[in-house]
């Protein structure tokens, strides 16, 4: 495989759920694409959100640097966490600018952002499976915020049959672990309600979102699991795999 | 700024021009404020230009603040002064109320969130007339609910349209009733001193023509080059500002004073004119790395898209996350802990003023000052505690699902008992893949 990315995993994927990384692995490797994991620490958002400045400076610059060696030759950086993209493309630069970091910021991408526009150049194998399935997709702040919101449904789109019959870009309420604590907990589930009654209210077979906060959030009101757009799309490729081996 | 003074007679006093919705949307606004589907004025367009305007309000603040006090020190019929704080200025009130501690204001954020709060420890009692206007009308439908039901009028290019309703160029008046009204300018033009409203009801309108002392409260950074500069802000408020508008309507019982009530006072010419011009912190802002704040305009376009909005408006006062970034740089705002930086509030903002980053910032700085409670402290490093969490997993799963250990985990952690935490995976990712790394 000629073509190569970088994946910046982050910690909800390498910690909580590393079926993200693995089906974003498998993914590229369908498309022929090789995926390069450099040692990487936890992005640096959280420790802002905690006002740990020295803990997020060590590593956002621990990042940036092995990113930018490994994406030196010109690869892209992709990452399937909306918060760590936001961190790298964007908060991080104020707070802790240098060479590498400018670098890693523009050559960082969403994994649906840069899958679509791997399909918008005609070279995004889209030999995926029937998929009969009506899905709920919630647009996570951080990808909003970047005005990514179209790219993950029209990406979905792409699966024959699959049809993303609601869309929610309401906030969620989670901001991390902000919702998880004590003085916040109240006024996070009192945000989070239109989502989880939009939720309730939905006939559809998944919920579908790139955060992993969204997803323990809306799991927390409603019981409903949600997944990760890129596991979707990893799904109608194996299935794929398997009708045409049978 | 080396313009040339306007050639026309100065007058007793500077004109103040109040801008309304367009006249043929006013007829259907008995309830609400209505749109005009045909109206779609380039927004883009109107953001470059409006950003012309406040970077040069940001730039040259000094020498707009001169300017204004020369064309302002020309008009024979007005009172000038000039506060650097709330005490200040509510002194200067007091000073000159005459007796009377009664007040309208409006709906300002400088009025309402900075001078309000010292007013009322002065003794003075104050409305927000703004919301007495509801009062005929009879079955007011709140058809807006929450920030999120909000139409997206903007998306669907659907905007309101301001022009000029009144212009007040004198004092003279037979309706003038004994009360303060106490008017945050949205903008004043430092060549000749004409000062812009915008309204949505007609309580500033009433106000200009029946309260014996009228304070205008010219914030720092509401101070423009020009009359078109100023009218074009102005505008641009009411465009950018709409959805949030909706968001506000509805009567308030606590603010239903009724003005009308009060006797006409006899003779009724004694009317003052003071204009306040109110620092409180803004001239730091420029050189404290804050400066992009000035560039704000007041719309409250951020407010639209911000979810703890909601919650914190219920508190009194004019929220927006600019305003609550304000308030703590003020200090009358404790640390911004309810951000929890979802970034929304750049969004729409029309100057394009990066709120997160401020917010960010202002975090940093104070806990830099003052330190981190312990609590903070713990949960600064979530790598740590999910290395350990997948190194014990699936004790570690165990446990934060106890229902015996929540309690504890909430007094010590601080991680409410029913908060949904993750579970951990005794294989990560990197031991998924072959060596740990792929690169």
């Amino acid at each position: 495989m000629a073509e190569k990315i970088i994946y910046f995993a982050g910690c909800f994927a390498n910690y909580y759920d590393p079926e993200i990384g693995k089906a974003l692995i498998e993914v590229m490797e369908r498309n022929g694409i090789e995926v390069l994991v450099p040692e990487q620490k936890c992005c640096g958002m959280p420790m802002m959100a905690n006002s740990n400045v020295k803990g997020a400076a060590k590593n956002f610059n621990y990042n940036v640097k092995s990113l930018a060696r490994a994406a030196s030759p010109g690869y892209d950086i992709i990452t399937t966490c909306p918060s760590c993209n936001l961190m790298l493309r964007k908060e991080g630069l104020p707070f802790f600018d240098s060479e590498e970091a400018s670098f890693v910021s523009s050559h960082v991408y969403d994994a649906g952002e840069y899958l679509l526009r791997l399909h918008n150049q005609s070279r995004l194998d889209t030999h995926f499976r029937e998929t009969p399935l009506k899905v709920f997709y919630h647009n996570p702040c951080h990808l909003k915020v970047q005005n990514i919101t179209k790219e993950p449904v029209a990406l979905l789109k792409l699966i024959p049959g699959l049809e993303v019959s609601g869309v929610n870009t309401s906030c969620c309420g989670m901001g991390g672990s902000y919702g998880m604590k004590k003085d916040n907990y109240a006024l996070s589930v009192e945000i989070a309600r239109k989502v989880w009654e939009e939720v309730k209210s939905t006939e559809e077979d998944r919920v579908v979102t790139e955060c992993g906060g969204c997803n323990l959030q809306i799991e927390a009101g409603t019981g409903i699991r949600g997944v990760h757009p890129i596991i979707l799309l990893n799904e109608a490729y194996r299935s794929s795999e398997a009708s045409e081996a049978a | 700024m080396g313009k040339e003074r306007p050639k026309e007679v100065v007058a007793e006093i500077p004109s103040i021009l109040v801008l309304e919705p367009a006249a043929e949307q006013r007829k259907r606004r008995a309830a609400g404020v209505e749109v005009r589907k045909e109206f779609q004025p380039d927004l883009e367009s109107i953001k470059t230009h409006l950003k012309e305007i406040r970077h040069h309000s940001r730039d040259n603040h000094s020498v707009l603040l001169e300017e204004l006090q020369r064309s302002l020190g020309q008009y024979a019929g007005l009172k000038l002064a000039i506060a650097s704080d709330v005490k200040q200025a509510a002194s200067y009130i007091k000073e000159i109320a005459g007796g009377t501690d009664l007040a309208s204001i409006n709906k300002s954020n400088v009025v309402i969130n900075e001078i309000r709060p010292e007013l009322e420890a002065s003794g003075f009692k104050t409305y927000i007339r703004y919301f007495t206007e509801f009062k005929n009308i009879d079955k007011f439908e709140r058809k807006v609910e929450d920030y999120w039901a909000l139409p997206g009028l903007h998306e669907r290019g659907l905007v309101e349209s301001f022009d000029i309703a009144k212009t007040v160029t004198q004092l003279n008046s037979s309706e003038v009733r004994d009360y303060l009204a106490i008017l945050g300018v949205n903008a004043i033009s430092a060549e000749d001193g004409f000062a812009f409203f915008l309204q949505h009801m007609s309580n500033i309108s009433k106000d200009l023509q029946q309260a014996r002392k009228i304070v205008l409260v010219v914030s720092l950074e509401k101070v423009v080059q020009d009359r078109e500069a100023a009218s074009f802000q102005t505008r641009s408020m009411g465009i950018f500002g709409l959805e949030s508008v909706l968001l506000d309507l509805g009567p308030k019982e606590i603010e239903g004073y009724d003005f009308e009530s009060l006797p006409i006072l006899a003779g009724g010419q004694d009317r003052e004119l003071h204009v306040l011009i109110l620092d409180n912190g803004r001239g730091g802002l420029v050189s404290g790395g804050y400066q992009d704040l000035f560039l704000c305009i007041d719309c409250r376009a951020c407010a639209r898209q911000c979810p703890i909005g909601l919650h914190l408006v219920k508190k009194g006062w004019v929220y927006s996350p600019k305003n609550y970034l304000f308030g703590f740089l003020q200090g009358w705002l404790p640390p911004t802990e309810a951000c929890f930086h979802c970034g929304r509030c750049q969004v729409e903002c029309p100057v394009d003023i990066d709120i997160p980053t401020l917010i960010w910032r202002a975090q940093l700085e104070h806990y830099v000052r003052h330190g981190r409670t312990w609590k903070k402290r713990l949960l600064d490093n979530p790598e740590l505690l999910a290395k350990l969490g997948s190194l014990t997993a699936p004790l570690s799963n165990w446990a934060k699902d106890n229902s015996l250990l929540k309690p504890i985990m909430e007094t010590l952690v601080g991680l409410h008992r029913k908060a949904q935490l993750p579970a951990f995976h005794r294989q990560t990712l990197r031991k998924l893949i072959k060596g740990g790394s792929r690169g």
